[in-house]
């Protein structure tokens, strides 16, 4: 048979992450989540419900907003993942982060970093989304504090004028 | 998670030959690794299908061809979806949340398994886990079925399959023995003792594509989903409705319940009253009235019966409303 | 407007939480829970888990101390009492290694009988007046029977901590309410004296109430550590959250209004049975009783609740315990029973006011600023009982006022400030409010106050953030601070008493607009308007994020949220967030805050009062009489799902 299939326990899993190259050593089924947290101390992005049920371990894959708790880390080999840690670029505040700050879109935090980047997928394609484009991009993200409110005017905020 | 292996075939030979007792085709991963998560499945080996099997959508004179890894993010936006095949675009976009909708696939939204809080609780040994009974029947089941229940009364969760079988979609196939195909409707079957599961895919075999038969340009459908909050979560009732009037008369109608039977549920005695019938709200009531004509309600769910009355005739209303441009 | 002090750490993802804090060689924990709801355990069997490659510890009641919990239980009972309850903990090189370490633990249970329903225990009674009389005297009795579900409080961060030792003092990264309720706790525990133990917890990611005790994953986590000589990470998974660390007690409540023809209440019964679950774990006791006593002036009350216990996880504090539930029945009834008068709801609200504490029998501090609010809001909405879909109600709350003991320090040098208080910023804000305390005694700006919190180390007390007290209690405590440093460059003071021949509540009402598909059951809440006594508003921008977010959850409380158990098999059927259904965005209407600063001059010297839990009270009830406004169904049992409303 031409190409048999081959295992990957055991082989490194070559990733971007915030840019930087980096190399996991993780079984399969350590997540992504598992992987940014306890294998490259990225905490930004949190463990609550790790079902794909909160949003709170969002990140983006390739540019696009995923669950990380929902992907194999060995399945990210060779692709670009953004968290959190990612966003503000050399120290300077992306401008949903400032509107976030500006707009009280957060209360204990906890659900943050997964608002933003579920955001960020939405501000890197779009730079004037709609207000249901935003409810759209936001409609995977609990927030148990509450506060939507502010979080949909952070997002208006960070419109380009 | 338990610990598990994880392949990826270079062909879809390779793959097939693969699955069997303690393997299974993983490919977005988002209803398996909840089931594995929640350990009430745990194989040993993942079969990655990834790169195997096909992906896009392409308009095609003899229909429109979706690929079993295709995106629900990607049906959501495909411009021709939208265009002729609202329902579906609909459906996707009212599934789950835009981060589930960019890992999950159609193929594994078609084989997800059923939501039933006793299903998926790994202490509960229900009938559909091989056990002796339904805990459902005469229990908590306020999520349960109106149609096709029995032995197990758990409901389908997927909103694609009903906005699928609402457009006639056949279903390509390919397991050791080759490539077969059928009618979408008749993959999903009910469970029965011999074979406990929600579609008749053999152990061996993987999802290759769908194709929605082409239809004339006056087609509308729409597919309408009641949930218990505003979004992000899974159907109370759905209906997929495809419609297309010649004149003041119905000349075809689709009319595809979700959410209400273990399998997506064909309403037919609706469609046969609306089948080459005036089009107006006395005759889309008697066809929501027929859509629930054989519900069996258990004690929670009797709400489900107006609900998907209701939603039937809202999506037939809605699809003749001139105002309404739904496709 | 200003801003959060840590807003920058928050979004950036700096923040440390709980299962953040790294250390090297950290351990990961889990705990085995029973699969019963009620058993005795005859055996177990932790050799195969002890076994396993990077398994460090495995912890269980023939290993561990015998120490007691909750009021006649264990830390590893023998006898288990609610699914979820704790059996035994490992602690391994990875969470993945610690879950198959506890598939490994062999438990020989044997069931016994169980109950969800729950078996009533003694009650608690209030009264004044003569009931009967008062009945007598009614022209009209309105009796009347609602019901309210548990609900789970699912803060986003699940409890947890990461425990490590240096020598015998022990440091807990906790995700709590309370540094110091933890810290005594767990001391007492293990039997280490207070100062031996240090509690963290610079930021949470949500208690509602849920985490104001120690729970035992703190003290197994300790314990884990100390076997191992590791630090142990130890944080619970979601479907634990939602089936062994607190829920708002269900409860169902009967009552009775007397009144005359003119709207006066001559009497007021109410007769309670709240399910406390399986333990009474300590913490604030859910008190249905209060708002009956106190939100209406009426010579004539009984009032009863009486604890049901059942095979379930223990009930504690949610946000506004006790009040939540009550008030969603009281402000129903009254709108029922001003229909029965044909007197307007809001305008028999301001007949039966009353400006005094009758529980207490003390004048309020603020004896007008419900009045303020409930005409606030009723203008604003434009209030007629003729409009459909709109819903009206009032709340009291006997917190938000603060109260000793409570420490804090100040130092003032080179126009610059150092703060350090004892309480922890829990997500209201408290952080920042607290620093502006400071920074306008001063004189200074913002920016030149430092302030340290959420470390019991300095061993300057601050109190569990509850009962919306954190303002009330630290900003007359940092003024006073604040002014000694002004004048010598260090000042540390403590919480004065409260004023005694006074009562401090916080008060408030809502008005709820909506619409209701009678053909779908589906109810779309457009907008709340809301006007709550938080006596001076220190930050505005604070306040009204408590406002937005205690409506938020009341409507989740209002609308969807339900613990669904099957008796039959003692489980929590949607122990997830899945099948527990918080609100997302698309839930939430428009929420207009029409709160004003109304500075408490004798409340305190800050004149500051809570305005973490009002918010939450009165929306259950308000939108209930709002869809009876657009439906003429009177609905009295929560959540108000689509099956109560379809035709």
């Amino acid at each position: 048979m031409p190409g048999a299939p081959f295992a990957i326990v055991g082989a490194m899993t070559p990733l971007r992450v915030n840019g930087e190259h980096v190399e996991l050593d993780v079984a399969p089924r350590r997540t992504l989540l598992d992987a940014l947290r306890a294998d490259l101390g990225l905490t930004g992005a949190k463990k609550s419900c790790d079902m794909g049920n909160c949003g709170a371990c969002t990140v983006l894959l390739d540019g696009a907003a995923v669950y990380s708790c929902l992907v194999l880390a060995v399945d990210c080999a060779g692709r670009a993942v953004t968290t959190i840690e990612g966003l503000a670029a050399d120290g300077k505040l992306h401008r949903l982060q400032e509107a976030f700050i500006a707009a009280d879109a957060l209360q204990c935090g906890f659900c943050t970093p997964g608002q933003l980047m579920a955001l960020a997928a939405l501000y890197d394609r779009v730079a004037r989304p709609s207000d249901a484009e935003i409810m759209r991009a936001l409609s995977g993200n609990l927030c148990r504090c509450g506060a939507y409110q502010n979080i949909v005017r952070a997002a208006r905020m960070a419109r380009e004028p | 998670m338990k610990p598990f292996e994880y392949t990826t075939p270079n062909t879809i030979e390779q793959a097939v030959a693969a699955l069997g007792p303690g393997t299974r085709a993983f490919a977005g991963g988002t209803d398996l690794l909840t089931l594995m998560k929640a350990d009430i499945a745990a194989p040993e080996r993942l079969v990655n299908v990834k790169t195997l099997l096909p992906r896009g959508i392409e308009a095609r004179p003899d229909g429109l061809e979706i690929g079993a890894l295709t995106t629900l993010a990607e049906i959501e936006q495909h411009p021709v979806i939208a265009q002729g095949y609202g329902a579906l675009a609909q459906a996707a976009a009212l599934a789950a949340s835009p981060q589930i909708r960019n890992l999950a696939t159609v193929g594994g939204n078609l084989l997800q398994r059923p939501r039933c809080w006793y299903y998926r609780n790994a202490r509960i040994n229900c009938w559909l886990k091989d056990g002796a009974d339904c805990p459902a029947r005469d229990g908590e089941n306020r999520n349960h079925a109106l149609y096709g229940g029995g032995p197990c009364y758990a409901v389908h969760p997927s909103d694609l399959a009903s906005a699928l079988v609402a457009f006639d979609a056949a279903l390509w196939l390919h397991g050791r023995g080759g490539e077969r195909t059928l009618e979408l409707a008749d993959f999903f079957a009910l469970p029965v003792a011999e074979r406990r599961t929600e579609t008749v895919l053999a152990a061996d075999e993987l999802l290759l594509r769908l194709r929605l038969p082409p239809h004339p340009p006056e087609t509308r459908s729409c597919y309408l989903k009641a949930m218990d909050r505003k979004t992000w979560a899974f159907a109370l009732a759905g209906v997929a409705c495809v419609l297309r009037l010649s004149g003041d008369k119905i000349a075809h109608a689709r009319i595809v319940l979700s959410g209400v039977a273990p399998i997506p549920w064909r309403a037919a005695a609706a469609e046969r009253e609306l089948q080459g019938a005036v089009a107006g709200p006395d005759r889309f009531a008697a066809a929501a009235e027929a859509a629930v004509q054989e519900a069996a309600p258990l004690r929670h769910n009797g709400y489900k019966v107006p609900l998907t009355k209701a939603l039937v005739r809202q999506a037939l209303t809605a699809l003749t409303n001139p105002a309404c441009n739904s496709k | 407007m200003t801003t959060r002090l840590e807003g920058r750490a928050k979004v950036t993802g700096a923040a440390r939480y709980a299962a953040d804090a790294r250390f090297p060689g950290l351990l990961y924990a889990r705990i085995l829970r029973s699969p019963h709801a009620h058993a005795r355990i005859r055996r177990i069997d932790t050799s195969r888990a002890e076994r396993l490659g990077g398994v460090h510890a495995v912890l269980s009641s023939a290993n561990s101390p015998c120490i007691g919990w909750y009021e006649e239980s264990a830390l590893f009972d023998r006898t288990v009492r609610f699914i979820g309850d704790e059996v035994a903990a490992v602690a391994a090189e990875s969470e993945e290694l610690a879950e198959d370490a506890v598939r490994l633990i062999a438990v020989q249970y044997e069931p016994l009988a169980f109950d969800m329903r729950g078996a009533p225990a003694e009650p608690k009674t209030e009264q004044r007046g003569d009931l009967a009389r008062g009945l007598r005297e009614a022209d009209v009795v309105l009796e009347a029977a609602y019901r309210t579900q548990t609900a789970l409080h699912n803060a986003l961060e699940p409890h947890g901590c990461t425990a490590l030792w240096h020598g015998d003092h022990l440091v807990v990264h906790e995700s709590t309410q309370g540094i110091f309720a933890v810290r005594d706790e767990v001391a007492e525990k293990l039997g280490l004296s207070p100062q031996k133990v240090r509690v963290i917890t610079e930021h949470m990611g949500g208690g509602f109430g849920a985490k104001q005790i120690a729970w035992k994953h703190t003290v197994i986590a300790a314990l884990l550590a100390q076997r191992t000589g590791r630090p142990v990470q130890l944080m619970l998974e979601r479907s634990a959250e939602n089936l062994a660390v607190g829920n708002r007690n269900a409860t169902e409540q009967a009552l009775r209004l007397g009144a005359k023809r003119d709207g006066t209440l001559t009497a007021i019964d109410v007769r309670i049975r709240f399910e406390q679950g399986a333990y009474s774990a300590g913490g604030e006791a859910s008190d249905v009783i209060g708002t009956y006593l106190t939100l209406y002036r009426c010579a004539n009350v009984r009032a009863e609740q009486r604890p049901l216990r059942s095979n379930a996880g223990p009930a504690v504090a949610f946000r506004a315990p006790g009040y939540a539930e009550g008030n969603f029945a009281l402000e129903s009834a009254i709108d029922e029973l001003a229909e029965r008068l044909k007197i307007d709801a809001v305008e028999l609200r301001l007949r039966n006011y009353a400006t005094r504490d009758q529980r207490e029998d003390k004048p309020f501090t603020a004896p007008q600023s419900l009045r303020r609010c409930i005409t606030r809001v009723a203008e604003a909405c434009e209030w007629t009982h003729q409009r459909s879909g709109l819903g009206f109600a009032a709340h009291d709350w006997a917190a938000g006022g603060g109260w000793p003991p409570a420490e804090a320090e100040v130092e003032f040098r080179d126009g610059a400030a150092r703060v350090v208080v004892g309480v922890q910023d829990i997500g209201t804000g408290s952080r920042t409010a607290l620093a502006q305390i400071v920074a306008a005694e001063l004189g200074i700006a913002l920016e030149r106050v430092a302030i340290e919190l959420g470390d019991t180390q300095p061993e300057i007390y601050g109190p569990t953030s509850a009962g919306s007290a954190t303002l009330a209690t630290l900003g007359p405590v940092l003024q006073d601070a604040a002014r000694r440093a002004k004048n010598a460059g260090r000042g540390r003071a403590v919480r004065a008493d409260n004023p005694q021949d006074k009562s401090i509540r916080t008060c408030g009402a809502q008005a709820v607009e909506l619409a209701v598909d009678r053909d779908t059951g589906e109810v779309s809440v457009k907008r709340v308007v809301a006007a709550h006594d938080c006596g001076r508003i220190v930050n505005p921008l604070l306040q009204s994020s408590q406002v937005i977010g205690g409506i938020t959850q009341a409507l989740g409380y209002a609308l969807n949220e339900h613990r669904v158990v099957d008796p039959r098999l003692g489980e929590v059927l949607n122990a997830n967030l899945e099948e527990y259904k918080v609100p997302t965005l698309a839930d939430i209407p428009a929420i207009v805050n029409l709160s004003e600063s109304m500075p408490d001059e004798e409340a305190n010297a800050t004149g500051a009062k809570g305005c973490g839990e009002p918010p939450i009270i009165p929306t259950a009830a308000a939108l209930a009489n709002a869809i009876y406004s657009a439906t003429g169904v009177r609905i009295r049992e929560l959540p108000i799902t689509r099956d109560k409303l379809i035709r």
